[in-house]
């Protein structure tokens, strides 16, 4: 025993607390023995509801705070195409029916849009556009016709029948329906007009009919989509449209634009007035390959639209989505690049499987191959669907629920530090000191907590840093609520100094810190530990609660509350659901736990349950 | 009963002066925001006068409005516990509660109705809450441990865990939105001039929606609390000499048990129907009542601080009193605390 190293005195006071004493004992004197807090968590973990709480709150507090690591939120981050979109992962969802026999695929924002070679089209995704158009209404004339064309832009959708005719629907309320005069014209004389290509952007749509002649219509005011003098007679053979731009490839040749405005991207590279063989465009830039199987881009490359990765064989085709782009070499490799939010530029691997035909479009890469399967990749959908401006809400509760959960566990850390220590001081000297800090708490006490913390957070808040706004809650939610903490650490110290093994200890002569350490805090520490754990839940609920009413943390920072906080609306009530839903759901499943926990931890040191 | 009257007296002292150091405080606070009311009063004389005159113009007008004054003395104006410019008293002791720049009115007439309001409503909600948490909470004590009991127990959890605007916006998605029984927001039809009973009606149809969930998210923490208070009364001895005489278990229960159990309940009760009108906030701004919480938020969002500050002023005093009666109520319930301890 003597050559036995004494441990340090806190990792003696530690093992004490939670371990006990290593010793084998016999039943009895396991039940003389037992520290309290190895008997508080026997019985904790007996109560098979606060075992399950304990549990869902663990998995939850894991996801939670390891989540953002792998889900990280930009906080700039806006998507006007992604508002409101609700959950599920349909958005590449093909129908059977088409799959077999594809003519023409063409995705939109949330939804996708397909048709067969017997005509037929078939309508996928999130087709909700506002509370009245849904694009999976589908006029009488489109389903009675053969259709042979079609084309989707942000809000509507243009196809063309069997017998030359356009159809367009969803909304035609920025004349999206009001075709160019002479096409208008060419299709009343009965004219059979196929085209080329067709294409569709906000709004717009432009097509090449098989004469090389190029057609633009749709919202003028918006885009740039008059066709500039220069260009009246040239024939072309294919035209690309994206947001509110679009680009065209001559007959000979030359990427043109046509447009009438000068910006980044009508300023064309040099060597594109001949040899080029094909083109597309992001909502950014524009590209163009040349016969070479060279890819030139150009416009605001600011994610990542020009790191092209490499490939095998030259390039001979390139599709544009949003902000990426999607290309086929001529030793059938798949190659995608740009912006990879969604996972659009990952490419599959296809190997000897040759690709038929590729469906590019905003976030969505269709590629079929010559064995009939149809290969996707990029966003398939959200999993709790988007907030009001386009924002995965699955990664903004991940995110949001570490801000919370750190502001409540620091808040309840801070009002533990300043109860603690003010209880303590107060119960163990008592006289004017315990007279002294029991007015103070008192007073502080006696706040009506809510108008107070809106107060502060109104008058302090409004002139600090959004982040420095974070930690003024956390403050203020610790310093308003530490009283009650106090007056119960202090009563614990009162009532436990008059025990029996106190005045046991203290008539063995041991010393007055041995016993307050080894004797009274063991005894305290598992109220506190309860008091601390329902004022958890507690300051989560009042964090969430600032935050819903608007002075707590202020958006685009996520945190459970403030994520509620647009929700109490009919229209997002009704239409909207999941934008409450869920966030609503796991928040509620949280604290519900906490109390559990807590509920089952006062259960457990609560001697008359000891009874055996 | 001498004692107790010292016991009041020396209450209510504490309270006065806590009530000055708070009102202090916030006072201070309200002093942070960078307000001019000098400038805003003079502002439009700025095209009309020279710059001198202007300058002189501003400097009487902050000395009218004693701008300059120390903190304390400004303070002592505003309480009313200084002479003002005019040498009166006149600030919040003596009823002038200040000026609502949002509604350019009296904070004392601004204030009224939606007091009176939010009083109406909180009311109603505790007898609703009290009617079910009662009976409830009795039966469950009296079955402790039974399968009933446990499920109360957990739904009572779920209850007070789940924060009340949650508990809102589930009720307006089912009963306003799915079934149609409730409007969703509001205080009464838009427009109508409803007399007699059918305005009652109509604004009972409007307020039986934020009524339930008030009473539902008191249901949890209160039930809790009669089942505690009548557990504990119930294991008295007195209950068992009653069992043993061979008292019927109903008088066992409802006279020896819960008129003891009362007692506690009754004191929770008064704090709890106090606490309720801070936190109305809540459901007055969820639903669109023009209650005390949501004329509070309007006044911060729209920087009213004196209408604020007066609200604020008006919360403490309840607070404070509040906790007087509480301890008072314990004393006058149960002999056997002392108040003179």
């Amino acid at each position: 025993m003597e050559n036995k190293k004494r441990d340090f005195f806190l990792t003696r006071v530690f093992k004490r607390l939670f371990i006990g004493n290593k010793k084998e004992l016999t039943v009895f004197e396991e039940e003389a023995l037992q520290s309290p807090f190895k008997m508080v968590l026997k019985n904790f973990w007996a109560n098979k509801l606060s075992r399950f709480g304990l549990l869902v709150f663990l998995v939850i507090f894991l996801i939670v705070m390891i989540g953002p690591y792998v889900w990280p939120v930009d906080l700039g981050f806006q998507d006007n195409t992604q508002l409101n979109v609700p959950p599920g992962f349909n958005m590449m969802k093909v129908p059977k029916e088409l799959k077999e026999n594809v003519e023409k695929i063409y995705p939109g924002n949330t939804f996708g849009v397909g048709v067969d070679q017997d005509g037929k089209v078939y309508v996928w995704g999130h087709t909700k556009i506002s509370s009245e158009i849904d694009l999976k209404n589908i006029p009488e004339d489109v389903l009675n016709n053969k259709i042979v064309d079609i084309a989707v832009g942000s809000d509507h959708i243009t196809a063309l029948d069997e017998s030359g005719k356009l159809h367009t629907w969803g909304s035609t309320r920025l004349k999206q329906d009001r075709y160019p005069r002479e096409l208008k014209e060419r299709m009343d004389a009965g004219e059979k007009i196929r085209f080329k290509s067709l294409a569709a952007g906000i709004q717009f749509t432009v097509g090449v009919v098989e004469d090389g002649t190029l057609y633009v219509w749709g919202n003028t005011n918006l885009n740039d989509i008059k066709i500039s003098r220069d260009y009246k007679d040239t024939k072309f053979q294919k035209a690309t449209a994206n947001i509110n731009n679009f680009l065209a490839l001559t007959e000979d040749g030359a990427a043109v634009y046509i447009g009438r405005q000068k910006n980044a991207l009508s300023r064309i590279p040099e060597g594109l007035d001949k040899d080029v063989v094909d083109i597309a465009s992001t909502s950014f830039t524009n590209a163009a390959i040349k016969s070479d199987g060279s890819v030139v881009i150009w416009g605001n490359a600011m994610r990542g639209e020009r790191r092209i990765p490499e490939h095998e064989g030259k390039i001979i085709k390139i599709y544009g989505g949003r902000n990426h782009y999607t290309a086929l070499t001529d030793q059938n490799e798949l190659i995608s690049w740009g912006d990879g939010r969604y996972n659009q530029n990952k490419a599959p691997n296809v190997g000897d499987d040759k690709v038929v035909d590729i469906f590019v479009g905003n976030y969505q890469n269709y590629a079929l191959t010559e064995s009939g399967e149809m290969k996707t990749w990029g966003l398939k959908g959200f999993l709790f669907g988007t907030d009001e401006y386009g924002r995965d809400i699955f990664k903004r509760i991940i995110n949001g629920g570490k801000v919370t959960m750190t502001v409540g566990a620091v808040a309840v850390l801070i009002s533990l530090v300043i109860g603690v220590v003010l209880g303590g001081l107060a119960g163990y000297f008592g006289g004017w000191t315990d007279i002294i800090i029991m007015r103070i708490a008192e007073v502080v006490g006696g706040l009506p907590f809510l108008p107070f913390a809106l107060i502060l957070s109104a008058i302090i808040g409004t002139r600090i840093s959004p982040e420095q706004r974070m930690y003024l809650i956390m403050i203020v939610l610790g310093v308003l609520s530490w009283p009650g903490l106090c007056r119960l650490v202090r009563a614990q110290i009162f009532a436990q100094r008059e025990m029996e093994f106190v005045t046991a200890a203290q008539a063995m002569g041991l010393k007055e810190s041995s016993i307050v350490f080894k004797h009274i805090i063991p005894n305290v520490i598992s109220v506190i530990l309860v008091s601390a754990t329902l004022s958890f839940a507690t300051s989560m609920l009042t964090e969430s609660t600032l935050s819903y009413l608007g002075f707590g943390i202020s958006p685009p920072k996520p945190t459970w509350g403030n994520m509620l906080k647009g929700a109490n609306d009919s229209i997002v009530i009704q239409q909207y659901w999941w934008r409450w839903v869920f966030t609503s759901l796991i928040f509620s499943i949280c604290t519900i736990c906490i109390n559990l926990i807590g509920d089952g931890l006062r259960d457990a040191i609560d001697p008359k349950s000891n009874e055996r | 009963m001498f004692q107790l009257k010292k016991y009041i007296a020396q209450r209510i002292l504490y309270i006065v002066i806590v009530f000055l150091i708070i009102s202090f405080f916030m006072y201070m606070l309200y002093n942070l925001i960078p307000t001019d009311p000098a400038r805003a009063e003079v502002e439009h004389l700025k095209s009309e006068l020279k710059s001198e005159e202007y300058a002189q113009v501003y400097k009487e007008a902050r000395e009218r409005l004693g701008l300059d004054d120390p903190l304390l003395v400004r303070y002592g104006r505003w309480m009313g516990l200084a002479k003002d410019k005019k040498g009166n008293f006149n600030g919040l002791l003596q009823g002038n509660f200040g000026y609502s720049n949002l509604y350019k009115k009296d904070v004392r007439k601004v204030v009224k109705e939606p007091m009176l309001y939010t009083m109406f409503i909180n009311i109603f909600a505790t007898i609703l809450a009290l009617g079910i948490t009662i009976p409830l909470g009795i039966k469950t004590a009296v079955k402790k441990n039974s399968t009933f009991d446990k499920t109360v127990q957990v739904l009572s959890i779920v209850g007070y865990s789940i924060p009340i605007y949650i508990i809102a916006l589930l009720f307006i998605y089912l009963f306003a939105v799915v079934f149609r029984i409730f409007p969703v927001g509001g205080m009464m039809t838009a427009g109508s001039k409803y007399t007699g009973l059918k305005w009652f009606a109509d604004r009972m149809h409007y307020l039986g929606l934020p009524l339930i969930v008030m009473t539902l998210a008191s249901l949890g923490g209160m039930t809790r609390y009669v089942r505690a208070a009548m557990i504990d009364s119930l294991s008295m001895d007195y209950v068992r000499t009653a069992r043993a005489k061979g008292v019927r278990e109903k008088i066992v229960v409802y006279s020896h048990a819960w008129r003891n159990a009362l007692l506690p309940v009754i004191t929770v009760v008064i704090g709890w129907f106090l606490g309720i009108f801070s936190g109305s906030v809540i459901i007055e701004t969820t639903f669109g009542l023009n209650g005390m919480g949501k004329l509070y938020i309007q006044g911060l969002t729209n920087n009213d601080y004196e209408l604020v500050l007066a609200m604020q002023m008006f919360y403490t005093v309840i607070s404070l009193i509040g906790a007087l009666v509480i301890d008072l109520s314990y004393g006058l319930v149960d002999p056997r605390v002392r108040v003179n301890k």
